[in-house]
């Protein structure tokens, strides 16, 4: 009697055993699934992220902005019209390059 | 299962007629039946099963095992080709020289294309191709494959796509932007349909710039998304490679270049901006250029880098190092008096001249006003192994590391082979060849008190090592005289900016063409600025103007003035000089 409780028992463990293995092995390929488009979305983010990149530097062109700031009729300042400050020595030391964070 | 429902409508067929057997009365019952026949199907059974569990145990543990796998795997496993990037090409600043985008080439297999001929002009006008061309390549059934177009943007692909025309496949690949276009084509080059390096930097750093392509062995499902990998190789990107190029002087540089060029009628011309203190490549112009864009039209004339790869005799701008030479070896003094009248002078058969008659001038004013007379008696003070020497030490005849395909050495020949006609027609830039960039990279040796620094094109955060060439007394000494140079008196009043201090020299070079000088000059300046504390060297070269201006002063220090001055302001430089333009320099450039 109490063999055949224990058969019934591991035959129900063997049973749940297997459905859980292929719950488990369903959930990581769906998981998967989603980690896989995640990345596909990331790539293609990355291939935007270049191309804007590469529109960014078409028009900041420095000879696309000359022809605007013509059209705007702006002209660069010449030497004279420049007012120069003198900085005091330590900043004068380290100018801030253009760009710079500070 | 059959069995049982044809015995249950034969038991309702019998039912229906109201004719019942009992199952104890079947007569079929009462057939006897010899024992070896239930014998003998066992038997068959039996020896069905052995051929079974055989025929099993074939396939499992056989030797046709991994053929089996194979086309198991073959049915749900793919390996995919995982694409690495280009690396792309920065300037110093990070603005993008040189970037790849993933792109298609859409291609096709003739014999399996069915369209009609809507779709084939829908195609055609999608690819932007000739509906004819299109067509006969469609009708090409000797070929299995066929490209309809290479390096095709990813949007166009999907709406062919959308038409759903069979015998039409597209394949991924690479396609380069170069978003600056023509200004620095010569630096950066261009690649490949196969995204290969071809010219310039990308030739250069092909190594880093290349990526190499992974791949990885992947389980599809029923609808084909990925649900397991396992990485073979995995990708590596290329990575990214940032100049020493600044874009905005670069862009400085090619506009300044190319107004001269054609408002001279040139046949082309070249510049490079250096910084002095790194002697980082901060722009690298040449006319005519190209647009690494359009990759069709393609021609060696505008491709050529002719501040690296073309040698020219550089003229009178070779005369501050015979002359600093000189100085450095004690044989004259800034302050020596040289007699230059009449302004020839025969050296065995041969006679040699200035542009103008000057008379007694001191070594200073030899440089400023570019004698030759003065020049050539200076060098033949000295041995000639002494100036090869010096020559060498300023780099020329030798090519430099830059690391950029194609860079030559430009020709200084042995002294032993010297005459002394040819001694003194070298110091003043005669029977030498030089590149622009040598000549810029020789003139840092006076902007940086005697030491020389190596050109690089890549963006350096450490300071490159200098080689001492000269002592600092005698570059001093030079700089003042290049200053001369460009003073009322000297040969370029048209290098002057506002603001800043300049000095540099100016070469008028006669061609060489099959042996014989010729009346077509190579017009060139090299100078440096602010004289006070240089920060950029900048050579200029104008091949052949068309015009009666032919001279370094009237072509190429204008040029230079340009440049210079944007380029100082665009860097920040404080000023050392005077703001106002001198009206006799107004003038000047306001003449013809």
């Amino acid at each position: 009697m109490i063999r055949r409780a224990w058969l019934v028992l591991v035959t129900l463990l063997l049973f749940s055993c297997a459905l859980a293995l292929i719950t488990a092995q369903f959930r990581s390929r769906s998981l998967f699934v989603d980690l896989e488009s995640a990345q596909q979305e990331a790539r293609q983010l990355d291939v935007d992220y270049d191309r804007l990149k590469i529109d960014l530097a078409r028009l900041s062109q420095p000879a696309s902005v000359e022809r605007a700031a013509q059209k705007l009729g702006f002209r660069a300042p010449d030497a004279a019209q420049t007012v120069y400050l003198n900085l005091p020595q330590s900043s004068a030391a380290s100018p801030v390059a253009p760009g710079s964070k500070r | 299962m059959k069995t049982s429902q044809s015995r249950k409508s034969v038991r309702g067929a019998r039912k229906d007629r109201g004719d019942r057997v009992g199952f104890n009365a079947n007569p079929l019952l009462t057939v006897a039946i010899p024992a070896w026949r239930s014998k003998l199907l066992l038997f068959v059974l039996f020896v069905s099963f052995v051929a079974l569990g055989g025929r099993a145990f074939y396939l499992m543990g056989g030797v046709t095992t991994a053929f089996l796998q194979r086309q198991g795997e073959a049915r749900y496993a793919r390996t995919l080709e995982v694409p690495a990037t280009r690396g792309r090409v920065t300037d110093r600043n990070g603005i993008v020289l040189a970037s790849s985008v993933p792109a298609r080439a859409v291609w096709a297999i003739p014999d399996d294309v069915e369209a009609t001929s809507a779709q084939v002009v829908e195609i055609a006008r999608l690819l932007n191709v000739n509906v004819g061309e299109l067509k006969r390549r469609l009708a090409n059934d000797d070929r299995s494959f066929v490209y309809l177009r290479r390096q095709v943007d990813v949007e166009v692909v999907e709406r062919i796509d959308e038409l759903k025309i069979p015998g039409i496949h597209a394949s991924r690949e690479f396609k380069r932007y170069y978003p600056e276009g023509m200004n620095s084509a010569h630096v950066v080059g261009f690649t490949n349909v196969e995204d290969r390096g071809q010219e310039g930097v990308e030739l250069a750093f092909e190594r880093e710039l290349a990526g190499r392509a992974g791949s990885r062995r992947v389980i599809k499902d029923r609808l084909g998304r990925i649900v397991e990998d396992d990485w073979l190789r995995e990708p590596v990107d290329g990575r990214d490679v940032a100049l020493s190029i600044d874009s905005r002087v670069q862009y400085i540089a090619f506009s300044a270049l190319k107004g001269a060029v054609e408002k001279h009628r040139a046949k082309a011309g070249a510049a490079i901006v250096v910084d002095v203190r790194t002697g980082e490549v901060l722009a690298l112009a040449n006319w005519p250029s190209y647009d690494p864009n359009v990759r069709g039209r393609l021609s060696g004339d505008a491709i050529r880098n002719r501040v690296l790869t073309d040698t020219f005799e550089p003229g009178s701008t070779m005369k501050p190092f015979s002359v600093a030479t000189a100085l450095e070896a004690g044989k004259v003094r800034p302050d020596t008096r040289i007699q230059t009248a009449p302004g020839r002078m025969t050296i065995g058969d041969r006679t040699i001249g200035d542009a103008h008659a000057h008379g007694v001038l001191t070594v200073e004013e030899v440089v400023a006003k570019s004698s030759n007379v003065g020049t050539a008696k200076i060098a033949l003070e000295l041995p000639a192994q002494a100036l090869w020497e010096a020559y060498t030490a300023f780099g020329f005849g030798q090519a430099p590391r830059i690391g950029f395909p194609g860079a030559v050495a430009g020709r200084l020949r042995p002294a032993k082979t010297w005459r002394p006609i040819e001694q003194a027609t070298i110091s003043y830039g005669h029977g030498v060849s030089v590149t622009l960039a040598q000549m810029a990279r020789a003139y840092t040796v006076f902007a940086r008190d005697g030491e020389m620094v190596s050109l690089t094109l890549t963006k350096s955060d450490s300071s490159t090592p200098a080689v001492r060439v000269l002592s600092a007394d005698t570059a001093r000494a030079m700089r003042r005289m290049l200053e001369m140079a460009v003073g009322d008196e000297g040969t370029a009043p048209a290098a002057r900016i506002a603001g800043y201090r300049v000095a540099g020299k100016t070469g008028t070079a006669q061609k060489l063409k099959n042996g014989q000088y010729v009346k077509e000059y190579v017009a060139s300046f090299v100078g440096f600025a602010p004289v006070s504390d240089p920060r950029v060297v900048i050579a200029v070269m104008v091949d052949e103007p068309g015009t009666d201006v032919y001279y370094g002063g009237q072509v190429a220090a204008p040029v230079f003035a340009q440049i210079a001055g944007a380029t100082l302001r665009t860097l920040q430089v404080a000023p050392d000089g005077p703001l106002e333009t001198p009206k006799a320099l107004v003038a000047l450039r306001q003449a013809p």
